[in-house]
């Protein structure tokens, strides 16, 4: 009897914590503590010295770089062109100056996997192209990835010990707050797949790549109202809890704003639900089937939702989604037709990230698993670069104040301006619809 | 009053999953002392079967078979593997052995696989639903409801009118005993397995046709709520982890409706606190289980 009410209190005390929404995906998570993926290795060093190396001062071609046997072009812009159209079959002579460091601390579970996995591939990827260019005014790129596992604050501090010049670090939270505290500002950190707007702040060095929750659910609210709904749905899990109660917050704000109405909240749980009976039970009783139903879902979370309101006659319903949809492959899934979504990177055939993304498959012999992100992770890195280059410094602080300057950045996710911002670039956001069965531009929100 | 009977359904449909889920557990737990916590990882291979299946553009009615062989097959494998090299050791170390399991499956799945959420086909008719007077019933509810009672009358005749079922039992009362007696361990072991397998392939069928995905973790939610149900009927009862199971559909689904919108949101967490309530005043579950400890 004892053992079974140990077992039952071990049970109720997970069962709580589950239920109190810690992040279950945790206990997938990779046990690995760390995966380093030197892009570079014959230029490796300990990087103790960095602080006090030579700097690369903006078009000044007298400065340093005397140990060097070419003069390299100094480019006072990352030559984002350049780095893309590099042979890795033919390529420039090996940089041989000091390296450009670039801290990834990623986190490999489930939670966020499905990005940063293909993200910490694809980033080295395009150091070995910018090294096989000839590297960044002679200066090699190398990265470095180490897991966040249950401890982000640890693989930071690896990253610090490694001398990484800036760090791209994980969306969420749960995983990027606690490299923050690590970094303490000392290092730029590009939160490269998120919208949380917390987590951006200019003043500790912290800083989105794309567009806030705020923005790209306001955009959709807005869109919804141009198409003439005028009624909606929510699905949250409830008001300010991070992307899943903030967006269909932003979005109601902006909805009503405009004139809409809110007829119902429901709440639901992200990741898991995909009975949404109750729900659906509720909705009926109100719905006059012209409404927009949006939340910050996964995509096999919308498909089943409206299969069950489908089912209940409810067929006029538009649906809307944020960037999860785009992050868990609504394109493939079945019964998406109309709905509509928010992806960071609209792609067509032909664009620059459709070229890297052929370039990475055809030389690695796989696709990546995510395409609309991976301009994130990439500009990520061009972003850091681009500090350096700016402030010609190593300096990670100096790094980091002449991130906060940049503006106009033309950058393979469009334009970045960090400069009278917090942190947060002023992005348009692409609204995408499943026409025909296929992903497309419908329009762009700034 | 109309959305209440609905909600009682949609309950119901709900929570017959939950009661099979609860009986694998509790049949398992019956013979080995194990609460095992690799249950729901049947579900994840199952999912994975279901995914590649998907890809092949192959048939529910090709790949609900399947699922259930992939459960039974991967409960065998992983008895063997795994428990049955730490049988006859302590509760503890089986349940740390249970753990041990749910993160080596997640992370194959993780490493080998994908950290992406992997997406199929559901069946057309799952959302279809029928009128019964004022009621829309979803189709998926009711076979599911049929289906589960057709599985526990079926597992009760198995248990009580086959030799294997006798054997199970005693082993269930008094495992030492049962094996005086001439139960062979292996067997009776490798029986209860292999059913609780089947019966969370059963579950895994309803459950991945109406997620239509999987991911590395996907087992986690499916082993919380068979064993929460297991453990609110009763550790060790067949029919209390049934019980257990109808009980939690309901309380899900009816908290979800009934809960003011501005705690709705707090469902999961109120349908835990209620389950803590069991246990302070009926820490035994809702079905006492009297038989002998293992020593």
């Amino acid at each position: 009897m004892k053992l079974k009410t140990l077992i039952a209190l071990f049970a109720i005390f997970t069962l709580f914590a589950a239920a109190c929404g810690d992040d279950d995906g945790d206990d997938a998570s990779v046990d690995a503590d760390d995966m380093v993926d030197e892009s570079d290795d014959d230029n490796g060093g300990d990087g103790d010295d960095m602080d006090d190396e030579p700097h690369m001062d903006d078009g000044d071609m007298d400065d340093d770089g005397d140990d060097m046997a070419d003069e390299p072009h100094m480019d006072d812009t990352v030559d984002i062109a350049g780095i893309l159209a590099a042979d890795l079959d033919d390529c420039a002579d090996a940089p041989s100056g000091d390296p450009i460091r670039v801290g990834m601390a990623m986190d490999f579970s489930d939670v966020v996997g499905f990005v940063d996995i293909p993200g910490s591939n694809l980033v080295p990827f395009v150091a070995d192209l910018a090294n096989c260019a000839g590297g960044v005014n002679g200066r090699p790129v190398e990265v470095r990835v180490a897991e966040v596992g249950d401890d982000a604050a640890l693989a930071a501090e690896e990253l610090l010990d490694w001398g990484a010049h800036f760090l791209i670090g994980p969306p969420f939270a749960d995983f990027a707050l606690p490299i923050l505290q690590t970094t303490e500002g000392r290092v730029p950190l590009f939160v490269a797949a998120s919208t949380e707007p917390t987590l951006a702040d200019a003043s500790i060095n912290s800083y989105l790549v794309t567009f806030d929750d705020h923005q790209m659910s306001s955009a959709a609210a807005n869109w919804a109202l141009d198409q003439g709904i005028t009624r909606a749905i929510l699905f949250t899990e409830g008001e300010g809890v991070p992307y899943t109660g903030v967006n269909p917050d932003a979005f109601a704000a902006a909805f009503i704003a405009g004139g809409g109405e809110v007829v119902s909240t429901q709440t639901y749980v992200w990741f898991e639900d995909t009975d949404f009976s109750a729900q659906v039970n509720e909705i009926a009783g109100i719905s006059d089937n012209t409404e927009a139903v949006f939340s910050a879902a996964l995509g096999y979370q919308v498909t089943a939702l409206r299969g069950q309101l489908e089912g209940q006659g409810l067929d006029g319903l538009t649906y809307i989604g944020t960037d999860a949809l785009d992050a868990t492959g609504i394109q493939s899934e079945d019964n998406n037709e109309g709905i509509a979504h928010t992806p960071h990177t609209s792609i067509s055939a032909g664009d620059p990230i459709d070229s890297l993304l052929a370039h990475y498959e055809a030389v690695n012999g796989e696709a990546l698993e995510s395409r609309g992100f991976m301009a994130l992770y990439v500009d990520s890195m061009f972003l850091g670069i681009q500090g350096m280059l700016d402030c010609g410094c190593d300096e990670p602080a100096r790094i980091g104040e002449a991130v906060q300057q940049i503006s106009g950045f033309q950058g393979m996710s469009g334009e970045i301006t960090y400069a009278g911002t917090n942190g947060i670039p002023p992005k348009a956001v692409p609204i995408n619809r499943i026409v025909n069965g296929e992903d497309v531009l419908v329009d762009t929100r700034s | 009053m109309i959305e209440l009977l609905q909600n009682l359904i949609d309950g119901l449909g709900r929570g017959s999953i939950y009661a099979l889920l609860a009986l694998g557990v509790a049949v398992v737990f019956g013979v080995m002392h194990l609460l095992n916590f690799a249950h729901g990882e049947l579900i994840t291979i199952s999912g994975y079967a279901a995914y590649a299946a998907g890809q092949q553009g192959w048939s529910w009615y090709i790949i609900a078979p399947l699922i259930v062989v992939c459960a039974v097959v991967s409960s065998l494998v992983i008895e063997r593997v795994a428990f049955s090299r730490v049988r006859g050791e302590s509760d503890f170390t089986l349940l740390l052995t249970s753990f041990g399991v749910h993160f080596v499956v997640s992370a194959v799945f993780l490493l080998y696989v994908s950290a992406s959420v992997k997406t199929y086909p559901r069946p057309g008719w799952v959302t279809n639903t029928y009128s019964l007077g004022p009621l829309n019933i979803e189709v998926f509810d009711t076979v599911v409801i049929v289906v589960t009672i057709i599985t526990l009358i079926a597992t009760t005749m198995l248990l009580q009118r086959t030799m294997f079922g006798l054997a199970l039992r005693a082993a269930s009362a008094d495992f030492d005993t049962a094996r005086l007696m001439g139960v062979k361990s292996d067997s009776v072991i490798r029986g209860a397995f292999a059913l609780s397998g089947l019966l969370a392939g059963i579950a895994g069928v309803f459950w991945l046709m109406r997620s239509g995905s999987t991911t590395p973790s996907a087992g986690i939610d499916p082993m919380l709520k068979g064993v929460l149900a297991a453990l609110i009927g009763g550790l060790g009862s067949l029919r209390g982890a049934v019980l257990g199971g109808f009980a939690l559909g309901l309380a899900e689904v009816l908290l979800r409706s009934r809960l003011p919108d501005s705690i709705a949101s707090l469902t999961e967490g109120v349908v835990f606190v209620l389950i803590a309530l069991l246990f302070i005043f009926r820490p035994q579950g809702l079905i006492t289980v009297a038989h002998a400890e293992r020593v």
